[in-house]
């Protein structure tokens, strides 16, 4: 029995904290706020030493993970860099890698894992136009033209688009199945709109495809195993989302109970009155229950569990739902510094209201969670 | 990362089978219907039959392992207690909670007979802790026990003393020097049976009679029957409560989030079956999460048990997820059948027998005993957060 880290997991937390504490402290994003560019590159490189990218990553391309449960390495870090608010698009990378890493098409493999995992391509996902998981939400149709593919439409909130260089695109086929497939950022016919949204520390981007031109070559896996292909990403996704808002949670719930230790009004700290102690314990103990459940459903996924849905439903329907609880009550908390645009009590709100709502928002997984307990009754019965 | 729970392996079904031919010849008939919580029977003669059951339990070899002195196989514990529970029938009597205390902290004589006397159902105990004024506050309580030569001799009242009615012994704690606070507070064995006991049954919310006031006349308690040294009482108080805490919700006969999915799949509402409704869909799922999520956080306490790293606010962290979990479940049980969630047990027209309201009421049960919610609460921010103590009056 052992849901925590191991030490080599620890290991390579710490290792991460400390790089992110000297390299990009919270600090680190004031400056990219309201800039353009709000990601640095050489940062990404230097965390790819660090394994950023790799772990998905099988070693003959350059990658590897440092236990054999590859995804609980990645959310040891992606906790720390959820800790930090980091804005580049850690997870989307990985979960690019993972898609081509599990299609393994040699070739494929060979042109994207390698750079993904050195840290000199940055990848994201555009999948829907709504930012939910529904395959209905699709909103890029291809046509067949010879060997190529042509893509026509839109995907929305795509996640740090701007500063990336290939995007895992999900379209419908003539066929009537989705595909999905790989398109370079740069490729003729794509245009990119970064959207003004809640979240200062994160973009996401509407992307528009007009006439884009995919060789066969960019068709990620076989049509029949898309629809599996899809399930799989948008585990990951809640999985390491999950992981992000609990670092996020974690060091915004530090900050907060300092915060009631330090202040004094009516000659006492505010820590001491007892409506202030329950509010603190109850966010301590509904954190601890998201870190439960952020580390069962990485495991679960990481095991292919029987109970995986489930797990995963659990971690979406709860983790990033409470993140938002979490913020609100540690801005309450505050007072009015945390009402200032210079205390970093919103930047950790925004993000963990944005991400309450990116790909699957609470309710939606609420509703899997239902259908995974069905089938459980059924079994059962 | 493995909390894989390991497979039975195909050589204990021999062990399973003889239990299950062992329940199949040996459960009782009794006059009342199973329920969920610590219960107890109104009937005497039902207690005369429980009591038979678990000697007879005990003699072919099925002895929990809290009562146990000697290492018990942890495959035929798990098979025990899962077959056992399966029959509804109690299979431990009274508040075992004694256990703990004479494990860590009783005499060699001490453990032979009591640990025995819980394994065979000879014995059954009662807590006395909780009085009139001294509840939350326990440290507070005032039972007097005064040295008299070979005896204390012990005065003062207890209440909500669950399963008194029937109970040969009563762990006591009493205060062996005047005052308050946890100095001067000392642990006893109290035979029940002793002049000047008197034991009053108290009605509950439920309609069951579980606990009881108990009074205590200069009742005469032997010095051997001192648990620890004089004036331990509040360590050896401490240790056995954090144990009964842990425990809450760890052994349920079902799977609360499929129960109630069942239900849900055989309730009609106006539009078709509550199983379809969106809104209750939507709160299934956020309770489906949370009742989940304490089966993940007991692994969270499991992990550091066995890693040595338990903390002191383990046990307030999954009370508190479990009581209030399923007090939200029981409620949503109601809520699905519709206006017919207002019947209740003894209706012909109840659902399930009316298990969700007795579920419902018994709730309550959980987030008060055994230290409230509000208590559970205070000890996560004083002991784990380091905030300030509550001022006292
Ligand atoms: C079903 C059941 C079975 C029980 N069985 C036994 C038994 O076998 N043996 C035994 O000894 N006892 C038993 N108890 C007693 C139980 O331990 C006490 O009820 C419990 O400790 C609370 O004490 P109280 O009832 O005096 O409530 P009080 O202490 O009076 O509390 C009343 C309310 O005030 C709140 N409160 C009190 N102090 C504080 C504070 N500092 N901060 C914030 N809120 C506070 C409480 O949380 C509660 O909501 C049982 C209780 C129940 C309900």
């Amino acid at each position: 029995m052992n849901l925590g880290f191991d030490e080599d997991q620890e290991l390579l937390r710490s290792t991460n904290r400390r790089f992110l504490e000297e390299r990009h402290p919270i600090t680190a994003l004031r400056p990219q706020l309201e800039a353009d560019s709000n990601f640095d590159r050489a940062i990404w490189r230097e965390g790819a030493e660090l394994g950023w990218g790799a772990m998905l990553i099988p070693e003959a391309f350059d990658g590897g993970s440092v236990t054999a449960q590859p995804l609980v390495d990645l959310v040891a870090i992606a906790e720390e860099l959820g800790r930090v608010l980091y804005p580049g698009p850690f997870l989307e990378t990985n979960v690019v890698a993972d898609a081509i890493a599990t299609a393994a098409d040699e070739n494929q493999c060979k042109a994207w894992l390698g750079p993904i995992a050195r840290g000199e391509c940055l990848a994201t996902l555009c999948l829907t136009e709504d930012g939910s998981p529904d395959l209905r939400s699709i909103g890029i149709e291809a046509v067949t033209d010879g060997d190529n593919l042509r893509l026509d439409g839109v995907a929305r909130f795509v996640a740090q688009a701007h500063e990336t260089d290939l995007l895992l695109v999900a379209c419908n086929t003539p066929g009537g199945g989705p595909a999905l497939v790989l398109v370079p950022t740069s490729s003729e016919g794509v245009s990119l709109r970064v959207s003004t949204g809640i979240d200062l520390t994160r973009r996401v981007c509407e992307v528009s495809f007009r006439s884009v031109v995919v060789p066969a070559a960019n068709v990620l896996g076989e049509p029949a195993d898309v629809e599996g292909r899809l399930t799989r990403i948008f585990q990951l996704t809640t999985v390491l989302q999950a992981a992000q808002s609990v670092g996020a949670s974690e060091q915004l719930f530090q900050m907060t109970l300092q915060h009631v230790k330090d202040r004094v009004q009516f000659g006492r700290t505010i820590g001491s009155f007892q409506a202030i102690k329950h509010r603190m314990a109850d966010l301590w103990a509904e954190l601890e229950g998201a870190r439960a459940a952020t580390w069962y459903a990485a495991l679960a996924v990481a095991d292919g569990q029987p109970d995986l849905d489930e797990a995963v439903a659990v971690a979406g329907s709860f983790v990033r739902e409470n993140a938002a609880f979490l913020a609100g009550e540690s801005l309450q908390l505050h007072g009015g510094v945390g009402f200032t645009w210079e205390y970093d009590v919103h930047l950790y709100l925004r993000r963990a209201q944005a991400d309450k709502l990116l790909y699957g928002d609470p309710s939606w997984h609420r509703e899997k969670l239902c259908q995974a307990v069905e089938i459980v009754a059924e079994g059962e019965a | 990362m493995d909390v894989r729970v390991p497979e039975i392996p195909e050589s204990y079904q021999g062990y399973r089978s003889r239990l299950q031919a062992f329940i199949a010849a040996n459960l009782p008939e009794l006059s009342f219907k199973p329920k969920v919580g610590l219960r107890v029977p109104d009937e005497p003669e039902d207690v005369v039959k429980l009591r038979a059951w678990v000697r007879a339990l005990h003699e072919a070899g099925y002895v929990p392992a809290r009562y146990s002195e000697s290492e018990i196989d942890e495959i035929e514990e798990k098979i025990r207690v899962e077959e056992l529970t399966k029959t509804g029938v109690p299979h431990a009597l009274g508040n075992g909670l004694v256990a703990g205390a004479l494990k860590h902290f009783g005499t060699e004589a001490q453990k032979a007979k009591y640990l025995t006397g819980l394994a065979t159902g000879e014995h059954i105990w009662t807590q006395l802790f909780s009085e009139p004024d001294a509840g939350s506050d326990l440290t507070s309580l005032q039972a007097r026990a005064e040295r008299d030569g070979d005896f204390f001799v012990v005065t003062g009242q207890k209440v909500w003393s669950t399963w008194a009615q029937f109970s040969d012994y009563g762990y006591l704690l009493a205060r062996t020097e005047p005052g308050t606070g946890r100095q001067g507070i000392s642990a006893f064995i109290l035979d029940m049976n002793s002049p000047g006991v008197t034991t009053r049954p108290l009605r509950e919310i439920t309609g069951t009679t579980d606990f009881n006031e108990v009074f205590m006349d200069a009742v005469r308690i032997p010095v051997e029957n001192l648990i620890g040294e004089v004036g331990q009482g509040w360590a050896v108080a401490t240790a056995s409560l954090s144990e009964e805490r842990g425990q809450v919700g760890q052994s349920e006969a079902s799977d609360p989030v499929v129960d109630l999915m069942r239900l849900a799949q055989r309730s009609l509402r106006p539009g078709g079956r509550a199983s379809a409704d969106a809104g209750i869909r939507q709160k299934m799922g956020a309770l489906a999460a949370r009742s989940r999520i304490h089966r993940y956080l007991s692994y969270r306490t499991q992990t550091k048990a066995l890693q040595g790293q338990s903390e002191l606010t383990d046990a307030p962290l999954t009370k508190i997820w479990f009581s209030e979990t399923n007090l939200d479940l029981c409620e949503l049980g109601m809520e699905i059948q519709g206006a017919a969630g207002g019947l209740a047990e003894g209706d012909s027209r109840v659902v399930d027998e009316g298990r969700w309201q007795d579920g419902f009421l018994y709730a309550r049960a959980w987030t008060i005993a055994g230290g409230s919610n509000e208590i559970m609460r205070n000890m996560i921010a004083e002991r784990g957060l380091g905030l300030p103590r509550e001022p006292r009056g």
